[in-house]
């Protein structure tokens, strides 16, 4: 991932405080990595985490640069336009107000407050946490992580009997239940559990009085380098795609064994061990696929010995179906996640490969450098965690669409093979029974149009990518963003269409984006966008509509859009097309039903 | 004894300061980088690699290389 003596330097083992330091100051000097710029403001010291932080970003390929907000002073820091934080023009925004430091007797004398004080308390530091994060997002388009109040377990217990402790620990629960709601309500907010940093230290292992007593530094170094990882792996996410696809051999690594030579009652997949290893695998990639990752196989293998495992080895939680695509034969591994690609619509580099064979890893590492290559650990047993590390799939926030893509892609492969067999395309496609839906953006479908118009490559006219901050200053500076959703007889689509338009001159709009989910390509879904949205303008009285196509590596799919739809070039060296409302209009294919959402 | 290159070495990893610039006098006074956070950087350093756990005042007083070895070799021989 990181190249050259940075990248050297960070496969030693780095350990202790001493060893952060000496590589920290050593990543400072690169300039190899991504350099990303982020503010941490916090009710304690924070910049004794910065050694930690540094060296695990840059791990994920990140060289950090951080800024401290005064400790303590980070309300102030969010409320004033030109503060130390704004300055900093961060891309991301870290936020921890521990109720320790601002509350410190709802932790030590936790039984002196009414019912009603305690309720009037939890309003007011939700409050004041809404107040600064609403501002927050106002002042800065950067994404804003939160780590919440853990549990009050973590703090020690001191003379509290054990009913006070039930209750301050449902307190701070339903507190942590308050904050995650408000955060969700915000655009590109997410939270951290403040708990999951003392996970696996032990809460006794975790502070050093004093640490915190000289310097209101509340964890020892121990949590720091904890801290330093759980911030520095979600810091990754909330700026990294996630992987679309995983791509999985099956010997040896969903079942224990050669199914080939050994035999449906040969191979390890029961209730006990070793098989019981490989069957919880199996349960973990199902939970992938229930967050909407496709799963695929590349297996050197008979066909017949493997779906006979699926269909009559009882312990094989998974099924043929669940996969969205399959390569089964003896030809290169490279070629059948080529194929696999190609059958999915999606990029090599949002395919995560697990194999368990070294060589078919390195095979596939130097054929396709793009695929996301798992360095599989010898032990069973350490897959999972492997997988885990890998952080390919991590993901911040799981949209409804997210969770039926994986069945939306199994259809979409239904969909491929009736067309296999079908007359022509229009009958295809009028049997589909294609029911599309325009809208215009709302706070409903901000996080998937956001999605869309950052993930999608290959039906996409200017590939620009936008935040949802950057969307809804558009929309605030008179631009439109239509959305558009698709279904048809094999299920719901959800939004699969984004068009952005801004007003040029009076009477005059430009298409700044336009883009389709790959799942919907040739199904002339885009004539029924484009006529449509050209229609609603010439009803709001426009007389002109321009349109550009900036050609990248992945879309030639859309290179003849405009020229298709009856526009006519009027910059040849900008790639610039014009279209004449009162002239030209777009014929709609009469097989698919359209409505307008007007929410 | 306290092993006096590791101690060094910590020293010039959390300072950014080479080993040959540190000796006994080394102190907040002559390095410029040893300031009152980086002071606890130190001693948090200085507790991993060398497996002990050092008061408040042990940390206060440790204000120079040949304080930091007397405090270390004191508290090892407890």
């Amino acid at each position: 991932m990181v190249k050259d003596t940075v990248g050297q330097l960070l496969t030693e083992i780095i350990k202790t405080p001493s060893d952060y330091s000496r590589v920290s100051r050593e990543i400072e000097k690169d300039d190899l990595l991504d350099k990303i710029n982020i503010s941490y403001l916090a009710s304690y010291t924070s910049e004794i985490l910065n050694p930690f932080i540094i060296v695990e970003l840059a791990k994920k390929g990140y060289k950090g640069s951080l800024y401290y907000a005064p400790f303590n002073q980070f309300e102030q820091e969010i409320h004033n336009q030109d503060s130390g934080l704004y300055l900093s023009a961060p891309s991301v925004v870290l936020v921890h107000s521990r109720i320790e430091d601002t509350h410190p007797d709802l932790i030590k004398r936790f039984a002196k407050y009414s019912d009603s004080e305690l309720t009037n308390l939890s309003d007011e530091i939700i409050q004041r946490h809404k107040l600064m994060l609403e501002d927050l997002r106002r002042k800065s388009d950067a994404k804003i992580i939160v780590i919440n109040f853990g549990n009050s377990q973590m703090i020690e217990e001191y003379f509290n009997s054990s009913p006070v402790i039930q209750s301050q620990q449902i307190y701070f629960q339903k507190l942590n239940n308050s904050l995650l709601d408000l955060c969700n309500k915000i655009i590109s907010c997410y939270v951290i559990d403040y708990q999951k940093i003392f996970t696996g230290l032990g809460l006794d292992n975790c502070s050093d009085s004093k640490l915190f007593y000289m310097a209101r530094i509340p964890f020892n170094s121990n949590a720091q380098i904890s801290f330093g990882k759980i911030i520095s792996r979600t810091i990754a996410a909330t700026l990294n795609p996630t992987a679309k696809c995983i791509v999985l051999d099956l010997d040896n690594t969903l079942w224990g064994g050669v199914i080939g030579e050994e035999g449906i009652s040969g191979i390890k997949l029961s209730d006990e061990y070793p098989g019981n290893v490989f069957k919880d695998f199996q349960r973990a990639i199902l939970g992938l696929r229930d967050q909407g990752v496709l799963l695929a196989i590349a297996s050197k293998n008979n066909l017949d010995d493997v779906l006979e495992v699926f269909e009559k080895h009882t312990d094989c939680l998974l099924n043929k179906s669940d996969f969205s695509s399959i390569q089964i034969h003896w030809e290169d591994k490279a070629l059948s996640i080529k194929r696999i690609s190609e059958q999915l619509n999606i990029g090599l580099d949002s395919i995560v490969f697990f194999d368990d064979n070294p060589v078919e890893r390195d095979w596939v590492r130097k054929q396709l450098p793009n695929v996301k290559v798992i360095e599989v650990p010898k032990n069973e047993m350490d897959y999972l965690k492997a997988l885990n590390e890998s952080m390919y799939f991590d993901k911040l926030t799981i949209t409804s669409e997210d969770k039926t893509r994986a069945i939306i892609y199994q259809q979409e492969q239904q969909r491929k093979n009736d067309l296999n067999n079908s007359v022509s395309v229009d009958d295809f496609l009028k049997e589909l029974k294609i029911t599309v839906k325009i809208g215009v953006s709302n706070e409903v479908t901000l996080t998937r149009i956001e999605q869309l118009i950052n993930k999608t490559n290959q039906f996409n006219l200017t590939t620009k990518r936008y935040s949802s901050a950057d969307i809804i200053k558009l929309i605030h500076d008179g631009g439109k963003v239509h959305w558009l959703s698709a279904s048809d007889r094999y299920g719901d689509n959800g939004i699969v269409g984004v068009m952005i338009l801004v007003k040029i001159e009076p009477r005059v709009w430009l298409i700044d984006s336009m883009l389709l989910s790959c799942r919907v390509i040739g199904r002339k879904i885009e004539t029924v966008f484009l006529a449509e949205i050209m229609e609603i303008l010439k009803s709001e009285g426009a007389d002109f509509i321009y349109g550009r196509y900036l050609p990248t590596k992945k879309n030639v799919i859309v290179s003849d859009l405009y020229s298709k739809h009856s526009f006519e070039l009027s910059d040849k060296e900008n790639n610039m097309w014009k279209f004449n409302l009162n002239k030209n209009h777009i014929v709609k294919p009469n097989y698919i039903k359209v409505s307008i959402n007007n929410d | 004894m306290i092993n006096e290159l590791k101690l060094k070495e910590v020293i010039s990893n959390i300072l950014g300061v080479s080993i040959n610039e540190i000796n006994d006098d080394s102190s907040p006074d002559n390095i410029e980088q040893w300031d009152s956070f980086s002071h606890l950087n130190l001693v948090m350093a200085i507790e991993a690699e060398f497996d002990i756990k050092l008061t408040p005042e042990d940390a206060m007083d440790m204000l120079s290389v040949k304080l930091i070895r007397i405090i270390l070799e004191d508290v090892q021989e407890k």
